[in-house]
């Protein structure tokens, strides 16, 4: 049966983006440590031909060379690579835990995000009766794309039925050797998206994925490959708004986009990894590899509201190649208690009349220390190069830090570049006025972040904004005393 | 032998003509000792990114040179702010002139470091300030502190003010193939006095000049300092400056930065604010041609509260020239209303010129007003036609709008005679005559 | 209603209200004047709970509650209402936005659900007619790059929205062309009513022949020096606050 777009309208309202899937789960966990074998392992347990397992021993071999970059403002304890499982499990659900053993402050936060009570027993690993519908409503819009020809599924799907396209765009943005992480990536990855979308074709819903760290080892080393071939369009939401309690876990993606000559490609994500708690302890590592490639006359927009994890390293980028390509970032990135986040963008110029636009928002609060890191870098034959970037500071109290480090590089006489940044806080006046129109100090806080991160709340798609408003709000909790 | 081997070789022969019992020879000591450890820096490091010293460092530079080296004022007149009277420190190829200088002992010392070094009449000011400031951890601030003996020394005490400006030239003569000078500087300013400074490089010929200068600046309370460097030396000469500004509370200091000749050029200019309400103001005009290439490293450290910083760079770049602006700005826990703002604008007017620029804020306090902005673009087309269709020929209107452009940097300089200079310079370097008197 | 006994406060240890009594009833309008720096602007923000300011002594009660443990949110809940001399920027907060916030925050004190939508929109429509207000005007941010007129208007649009009890006006007339006054005069006019007080805070007459006060009273000094009838802002106007000020000092 073909869905109508009348339909699908009225499915999209009511399931808004509950749409996506979640990677199959083994129950199998490997010893610690890698090695070719293990790199060989991974390959084989998820039944890859040949030329993959080679692309990642390849991979393996240069990470093996590379070192930890050390350049980032942020300090942490480097994760044991040895001590790491590359492929594990999900922990069982236990039949004996209820929610009554469930840390109450986790539960309260789930609660302001408004995930459900099956939803919750799920994160939690407390056995539920009732069976989540996400499989089969991807199953039902899995038609509807396929009727356009959209090719969306897990990136081991992708491998083993559509290996032409795999095999060419895979590593084409971000190489192997691309960096530490990525490399490293490239080696174990567990799982992750793929997504294609014909010639002229415009995607028809928003698709979307989302990565829960604590189903064990799919969510830490996930690879994203998005594929939008001549004059589409597709809009792609990445979230995980749900936050986990894990120890320290590295969690280094890889995201490649590749927007051939008039796509356009629209990539949000909300990211709130566990940050670790009120002390600093715990919480997650955010290594994060995103680019882009945008051939003649593409366009891709990244979108972010950062609120999670303890360390975040992460530049979603652009490569402009093609002759007047459009890339923009939009980014919100709030730091709170002990956590520090390093991210930017780097936009590329290398095609005629290429244009970026880079809004980033960071807010600090508690002991936190967010930095901002950009490169704008126009070529030499990026004749008619045009840049506009703004970088916005907010503090919240005295303990925390917020910095800039936008590099910018012009070899054209014809760029044009703008860089703009302040710093700046939330004034005493500005409470009091709230506070003498009835609003306390906890919402007036909220409201003036939200008016202060709405240039980039607005670039979200509606029901994702409503979600990233709340998430600012409770990862901005307690933050004023 | 590579320059670094030379450098530290030659430190005992340096050893043989200064007195090695005196305390700075301790310091001297320890900073060679730093150098060795670190050596030049390399591209890798991120402040040298966008510099390199390779080629600097296959130079077979001599480092002691040779002693006669007489000028005559009037090769060398037009080197000076000759329109005014002036006090004058003046070095030639290292080794001070009497002949060319005119120094002063009468209510404040401006004369040189080599005396105050070994005199015991200065022994007090320089245990109290020499090489307080200065990076013992930066490889070339070392290097220099190692062979520190000669330079310009200025004490203006409390309440003083010299009855003029102070030049202080340094030119090379080409006597040597290739010459490193290492000039280190010491100007002490106390409580409520003011000094205007005004410096130049200067190659005389076509021979290979390296400098490698380190100026400390101490501003005591409610102290003014303007200091202007003028750097329009010859294609072969190049400059490393590194100058350190320790500022007490209500101090005022302004270092005007002219950048229009040299081969490489690097001003590491570094400014903390150890006091309540200080101002301290760069500002910089960078011209640049051929293969020149200038690299502005900025660094205010706001270390208190109620404090301002204010830094202006304007770039103007051709033929293949490149230009590095790195402006760093950190403000410290405690250093609550602080107001610090940064503009660098740059215009490039060369397919084959480039700009690399990094503003950085890190940011600690939350009670602050920070800002950076940035722009690199070209000339505006519709003032560029206004002008021409007011009879302007292009080439003039070019020169009339980057003028224009590089304006509002000159208006803080305080010696008339020298934003004259300073005009009829970038005039020069733009290639035109503007037809008026600026 | 409003009930203010021998109030004493400072700022950074300074004395500025000198004791300060004063009743304002249901239904009536109390304009207070007085020079520069007699405290008139203090007493505007201790009234709405403005902690940069520390009570020392006497009290206010709302209603026969006293306010001294009230924070500013709840005096706005309870009723409070100030227009500021100078109202705060909020960038990137619509005023929609902004009054929708206020308005339920001040229905969950109450206790009552979020205001529908419907009724919001029909609740601003009525009121942005009553001050002139474009529809637009209402989607900018928060008195970002307002004119002074503008910022005033706006203070009472948001007047008219939560329908305080007792709402104070400090220098509400300042900024203001002669049109502009005669809207915002017009709006406390029709807002005024036998439930709710108006406390005009000025330093000239002129806002008074728009809004007519029942009574005036002339701060000076932290303390108000004379209070009387509605001619009595007439007779300063003539005799400017000098006289007043030798009167007092003798």
């Amino acid at each position: 049966m073909a869905y109508t777009e009348e339909e699908l309208k009225k499915e999209l309202e009511t399931k808004e983006y509950e749409y996506g899937f979640y990677t199959d789960i083994e129950s199998e966990t490997f010893p610690n440590g890698l090695n070719e074998e293990i790199v060989i392992a991974i390959s084989k347990k998820k039944g890859e031909p040949e030329w993959m397992t080679l692309w990642r021993l390849e991979a393996f071999k240069y990470w093996k060379e590379m070192e930890e970059p050390e350049w980032a403002n942020v300090h942490y304890q480097k994760p044991d690579f040895q001590a790491i499982s590359y492929y594990s499990a999900p922990k069982k659900a236990d039949p004996n835990k209820t929610l009554d053993d469930v840390d109450p402050e986790l539960l309260e936060m789930y609660k302001k995000l408004g995930i459900s009570v099956d939803e919750q027993k799920k994160l939690q690993n407390v056995a539920v009766d009732i069976v989540m519908d996400s499989v089969s409503v991807a199953t039902t819009f899995k038609k509807t794309l396929a009727e356009k020809g959209i090719i969306f599924c897990s990136i081991s799907e992708a491998i083993k039925e559509h290996p032409e396209l795999v095999k060419k765009y895979i590593g084409s943005v971000v190489p192997k050797r691309d960096n530490f992480y990525a490399a490293l990536n490239s080696a174990v990855f567990s799982d992750g998206s793929f997504c294609y979308i014909p010639k002229g074709v415009r995607c028809p819903m928003e698709l979307s994925t989302y990565f829960r760290i604590n189903q064990a080892g799919t969510g830490q080393f996930e690879r994203t490959l998005v594929i939008a071939d001549e004059d589409s369009y597709v809009s792609y939401l990445e979230g995980c708004t749900a936050p986990s309690r894990d120890e320290n876990q590295l969690h280094a993606a890889v995201v490649e986009l590749v927007a051939l000559d008039g796509a356009e490609i629209k990539y949000s994500t909300v990211q709130n990894w566990f940050p670790g708690n009120k002390e600093g302890k715990g919480g997650v590592f955010n290594f994060v590899t995103k680019r882009a490639l945008c051939e003649k006359n593409a366009k891709v927009s990244w979108t972010q509201v950062e609120t999670g994890s303890a360390v975040t390293w992460k530049y979603p980028s652009c490569i402009l190649k093609g002759d007047n390509s459009i890339g923009e970032f939009y980014s919100i990135a709030v730091t709170n208690n002990y956590q520090q986040a390093d991210t930017g963008t780097k936009m590329v110029h290398i095609g005629k009349n290429t244009k970026s636009t880079i809004i980033s928002k960071g807010i600090s609060a508690g002991k936190s220390q967010n930095s901002y890191r950009g490169l704008v870098q126009v070529n030499s034959r990026a004749d008619g190069a045009r840049n506009f970037s703004q970088c916005d500071s907010l503090l919240m109290g005295n303990e925390c830090g917020a910095h800039t480090f936008p590099y910018i590089e012009a070899k054209n006489k014809s760029a044009m570049i703008e860089h703009e940044a302040t710093t700046s806080k939330i004034g005493e006046d500005q409470i009091f006025y709230c506070n003498q129109r009835g609003i306390d100090t906890e919402k007036a806080i909220a409201l003036i972040v939200n008016g202060f991160s709405k240039e980039v709340l607005n670039k979200l798609p509606m029901e994702f904004a409503v979600e990233a408003q709340k998430l600012l709000e409770i990862s901005l909790e307690g933050s004023v005393g | 032998m590579d320059l670094k081997d030379k450098l530290i070789s030659s430190f005992m022969a340096f050893e043989n003509n200064v007195d090695v019992e005196h305390p700075v020879h301790d310091v001297r000591m320890a900073a060679i000792k730093n150098f060795e450890e670190k050596g030049f820096p390399s591209k890798k490091e991120e402040a040298w990114k966008y510099t390199s010293l390779n080629n600097i460092q296959k130079i077979d530079f001599s480092i002691f040179p040779k002693e006669d080296n007489a000028l005559e004022y009037k090769d060398v007149k037009r080197y000076f702010i000759h329109e005014i009277d002036t006090y004058k420190i003046v070095f030639v190829d290292g080794i001070y002139s009497s002949y060319l200088s005119e120094t002063t002992h009468d209510g404040v010392d401006i004369c040189l470091m080599s005396a105050a070094l070994t005199k015991p009449m200065y022994k007090q000011v320089i245990d109290v300030y020499f090489n307080k400031i200065a990076s013992k951890d930066e490889s070339l601030t070392s290097l220099n502190t190692a062979f520190s003996r000669e330079g310009a020394y200025i004490y203006i005490p409390q309440n003083k003010m010299p009855k003029k400006p102070i030049e202080i030239l340094h030119f090379s003569t080409g006597n040597e193939a290739s010459l490193l000078l290492q000039p280190r500087n010491l100007i002490v300013v106390e409580e409520n006095a003011e000094v205007q400074i005004i410096e130049r490089h200067q190659s005389l010929t076509t021979n290979e000049v390296l400098t490698n200068a380190v100026t400390e600046i101490f501003a005591a309370k409610s102290a003014i300092v303007d200091f202007y460097k003028i750097q329009n030396d010859a294609p072969t000469a190049s400059l490393i400056d590194n100058t350190y500004i320790d500022q007490k509370d209500k101090s005022h200091v302004k270092v005007h930065t002219f950048s229009f000749g040299g081969k490489l050029t690097r001003n590491n200019l570094n400014f903390y604010q150890n006091g309540e309400f200080i101002d301290s103001t760069m500002k910089g005009v960078t011209i640049l041609g051929e293969k020149q290439h200038v690299d502005h490293h900025t660094l205010v450290h706001h270390i208190e509260p109620n404090c301002e910083s204010h830094q202006d760079y304007k770039g103007i770049y051709g033929d293949s020239s490149t230009g590095v602006f790195n402006g760093k700005i950190i403000v410290d826990k405690i250093a609550q209303k602080t107001n610090a703002f940064q503009q660098n604008n740059n215009i490039l007017i060369s397919d084959k010129a480039s700009i690399n620029t990094k503003p950085q804020l890190e940011i600690f306090a939350d009670d602050v007003k920070c800002s950076h902005g940035c722009t690199i673009g070209q000339l505006d087309e519709d003032a560029l036609f206004y002008l021409q269709s007011r009879g302007i020929p292009q080439k003039e209107a070019r020169a009339l709008l980057m003028y224009a452009f590089a304006n509002n940097v000159l208006s803080s300089v305080r010696i008339p005679e020298l934003k004259t200079r300073i005009n009829k310079l970038i005039a020069k370097k733009l290639g035109v005559n503007l037809g008026f008197d600026l | 209603m409003l009930k203010i006994k021998d109030l004493h406060a400072n700022v950074d240890d300074k004395e500025i209200l000198k004791g300060i009594n004063l009743e304002v009833k249901a239904g009536e309008v109390h304009a207070i004047m007085g020079p520069n720096g007699s405290g008139k602007s203090t007493l505007a923000s201790v009234i709405a709970g403005n902690e940069h300011f520390e009570v020392t002594q006497g009290s206010i009660e709302l209603s026969g509650e006293d306010l001294e443990e009230v924070s500013p949110e709840e005096r706005a809940h309870k009723g409070v209402f100030l227009s500021f001399q100078y109202p705060v920027e909020i960038p990137g907060v619509s005023v929609t936005n902004f009054m929708k916030t206020a308005i339920n925050e001040s229905r969950k004190a109450k206790g009552l659900e979020d205001m529908p939508a419907k009724d919001m929109l029909k609740l601003i429509r009525e009121k942005s007619e009553l001050l002139e207000i474009d529809r637009k005007f209402l989607s900018r941010s928060l008195n970002e790059g307002f004119s002074g007129g503008e910022k005033k208007r706006n203070e009472i649009f948001q007047m008219a929205m939560l329908e305080p009890k007792v709402a104070i006006l400090d220098e509400t007339d300042s900024g203001l062309d002669i049109d502009a006054l005669r809207i915002v005069a017009s709006g406390v006019n029709k807002l005024k009513s036998k439930d709710n007080a108006v406390i005009l805070i000025t330093h000239y007459q002129r806002l008074l022949e728009y809004i007519v006060p029942d009574f005036v009273h002339v701060l000076h000094n932290g303390k108000i020096v004379k209070s009387g009838g509605k001619e009595l802002a007439l007779e300063l106007e003539e005799k400017g606050y000098d006289w007043l000020k030798q009167e007092t000092a003798v």
